[in-house]
């Protein structure tokens, strides 16, 4: 028996890593171009939905077991994805290929659906383009919870466990090493991401998507198109969200549509960016650490602060002022957030210097 | 059926008009309204639940408590991001914290009436307390009465009164308007008392035709900002407009196709208040209001003749 403590560390880590790459994705949207984005929780459910929905009937498709709409009916789903984690036991590649393969569709079905939502909305000024995008969230949310072929609508449908192999090995009870991996991949893939982000930043797409941000009258001066770089911008976020979508999913081993409001998958991250930094990706990782311990601080000790307080209420219901204070509070005092954004370095002036004589030698 | 409708289109109408009362004026589009119009809920659940008074005597008490509700957003967290010419997307952030606070204070009241009065605040039907007047509900009669009241109110104090002209003048040139001596911050509170006790006094008022929890302003948002896109974010009155619109679509339009397709499309009622507010957005940006009436006819005939 693994002791509940590490539990409760993995259980942040893979929670740190999927609202990173979340964060992440939305830093790029607001933080770097400008966009008003109130609709992050829509890429993430496209993701998540690509899994539950797509990818896992394809799976069973494979394996000869009912793939249509029968494969979302409540009382049928559990041994359909139970058969399937046996096969899955037994073929290590099916298993790795398959989580490959949802990864890769998610991020797809993220990316297409960053370019729909652009088409109405692009042309519209921040306010509306906010409204629109988190409409567009709430949507495709009652959309999946009403209907259930997609992914069971009320009840949640089960994810086959590409990772079923390890828990096998690892122990009779438990799942320890089933969660320390897939918790490792997670952890893997987001710095994967926050890597490739930062190097997106920093190159000439992030510019332009910076200077769309600072003067659009100067960006589109200076030849630039304003809608193509928006479109660009919220293509690229969402394959981002798609995948933390898709990795979330994984790690829960269900799919359920009423998991993915808007205030955990939209305000929160935007809570972590205001907090750490708007524009700045290393700030993006400080805030979400603050928020996650002062969160995790919460529901650990929340019965004890009950009692001592003698507070007639559910401190639970503490943590949604926390965040809406912070919220506030970076508002009016530190609206750059705790570490703020730098101005772009260019090289320094002595490479400049080699460079140029480089090309006068030539 | 109909009277739910009718009761749902007026609140909606009410809420939206708040909405873009607040917008015009301060620029801030305004996420709390959600958790206002629920807080409107529980003063009037209270009211009636522990004090026995009548559903109606409440309505003037959720108006205050909402205008309060609008004073402390406007001089704790507002005013300060105005006079600081903060951007668009900062004040919107700045009301969704406050938006989280108020559901905090909502849950925590409600915990409160359980511990206390051993009351089920979670789950409210207000239906149960209200009462016939001949024919109809007498909340339809309130609604629609309320409603049209506020809609002249609203037009003599926007249109005829000196407040009402210099908050109009405000959303369209805000720099000439406080060099003609106006004060910004006189008009961005009244737009802030009026919004937000229109909120509670929506929110009081729908929890007649649906279900009240604690999540209701929450749940309703996203067809209140339909209701304001749908009218027009900068015209108060367009606001009343679009929600009954909206309300009424939503409501009739999703039974009548329930009678036409099952009852199944009855659990997809947000979907199309949504759907309106997309189809607006795409074509006419500006909403209903945008609409120019000399030009709509000159079209009209010019088809006509042609």
């Amino acid at each position: 028996m693994t002791p509940p403590l590490l539990y409760l560390i993995l259980s942040v880590l893979a929670e740190f890593a999927i609202f990173l790459i979340v964060t992440l994705s939305l830093n790029l949207e607001v933080g770097h171009t400008g966009i008003a984005q109130f609709g992050r929780v829509l890429a993430v459910e496209v993701g998540a939905f690509t899994v539950g929905g797509l990818s896992s009937r394809l799976l069973a498709w494979i394996l000869g077991l009912p793939a249509g709409v029968e494969y979302a009916d409540p009382l049928r789903n559990c041994f359909v994805v139970d058969k399937i984690n046996v096969a899955l036991s037994e073929n290590v590649a099916l298993g790795l290929g398959y989580f490959v393969l949802s990864l890769v569709l998610a991020t797809i079905a993220g990316a297409l659906v960053g370019w729909l939502t652009s088409r109405p909305a692009i042309r519209l000024r921040e306010v509306y383009l906010g409204m629109s995008l988190l409409a567009y969230g709430e949507l495709l949310m009652w959309i999946a919870y009403n209907y259930q072929p997609i992914v069971g609508g009320t009840v949640a449908v089960g994810i086959p466990d590409p990772f079923r192999i390890i828990e096998v090995k690892g122990g009779p009870v438990g799942g320890f090493y089933r969660t320390l991996t897939i918790t490792s991949i997670m952890l893997a893939i987001a710095l994967l991401v926050y890597f490739l982000v930062e190097k997106l930043t920093k190159s000439p797409f992030g510019r332009t998507l910076k200077m769309h941000r600072d003067c659009e009258i100067a960006a589109s001066a200076y030849g630039l198109d304003l809608v193509k770089t928006r479109t660009m911008s919220l293509i690229v976020g969402s394959a981002l969200a798609a995948l933390a979508g898709a990795l979330y999913v994984f790690y829960s081993g269900a799919c359920n549509a009423s998991a993915f409001s808007k205030l955990t998958w939209t305000f929160w991250p935007w809570a972590y960016m205001m907090l750490g930094g708007v524009g700045n990706n290393l700030g993006i990782v400080v805030g979400l650490i603050i928020f996650l311990v002062v969160r995790v601080l919460i529901m650990q000790y929340r019965f004890d602060l009950a009692a001592v307080l003698h507070l007639p209420f559910d401190p639970i219901w503490l943590e949604y002022a926390i965040v809406g204070l912070a919220l506030i509070l970076i508002a009016l005092f530190k609206p750059s957030g705790l570490i703020p954004e730098k101005a772009a370095t260019i090289l320094p002036r002595d490479k400049i210097r080699s460079i140029l004589k480089s090309i006068e030698e030539r | 059926m109909v009277e739910d409708a009718i009761i749902y289109a007026c609140s909606l109408g009410l809420l939206a008009c708040g909405i873009n009362l607040i917008y015009t004026c301060t620029g801030t589009f305004n996420f709390s309204h959600g958790c206002m119009s629920t807080w409107g809920l529980y003063v009037m659940f209270s009211g009636v639940a522990i004090l026995q008074v009548n559903l109606y005597c409440l309505f003037p008490v959720a108006f205050l408590f909402g205008a309060l509700l609008g004073i402390i957003c406007y001089i704790c967290i507002n005013g300060p991001l105005l006079r600081r010419q903060a951007k668009g997307i900062t004040l919107m952030i700045s009301t969704l914290g406050y938006d989280l606070i108020l559901y905090c204070g909502i849950q925590i009241y409600a915990d409160f009436l359980t511990y206390a009065f051993k009351l089920y605040p979670r789950l409210i039907s207000m239906k149960m307390y209200d009462f016939m007047v001949g024919e109809m509900r007498a909340a339809t009669v309130v609604a629609i009465t309320l409603t049209a009241t506020i809609v002249i109110a609203l037009y003599i104090f926007m249109f005829k009164t000196r407040l009402g002209i210099a908050i109009r003048a405000i959303s369209e040139t805000p720099s000439l308007t406080t060099l003609c001596g106006v004060r910004p911050s006189k008009l961005h509170l009244t737009a802030w008392i009026l919004g937000g006790g229109l909120a509670c006094i929506g929110g009081a008022m729908i929890s007649l035709a649906i279900t009240g929890t604690p999540v209701m302003g929450w749940l309703l948002l996203p067809s209140m900002f339909a209701a304001s896109i749908l009218g027009g974010v900068n015209s108060v009155l367009g606001g009343i407009m679009g929600g009954v619109i909206i309300g009424l679509t939503e409501f009739l339009g999703s039974y009548s196709l329930a009678s036409l397709l099952g009852s199944w499309i009855l659990s997809y009622k947000p979907v199309i208040s949504l759907i309106v507010m997309t189809i607006t957005l795409i074509v006419l940006p500006t909403g209903l209001v945008g609409i120019k009436e000399t030009r709509l006819v000159k079209k009209l005939k010019s088809k006509k003749f042609v």
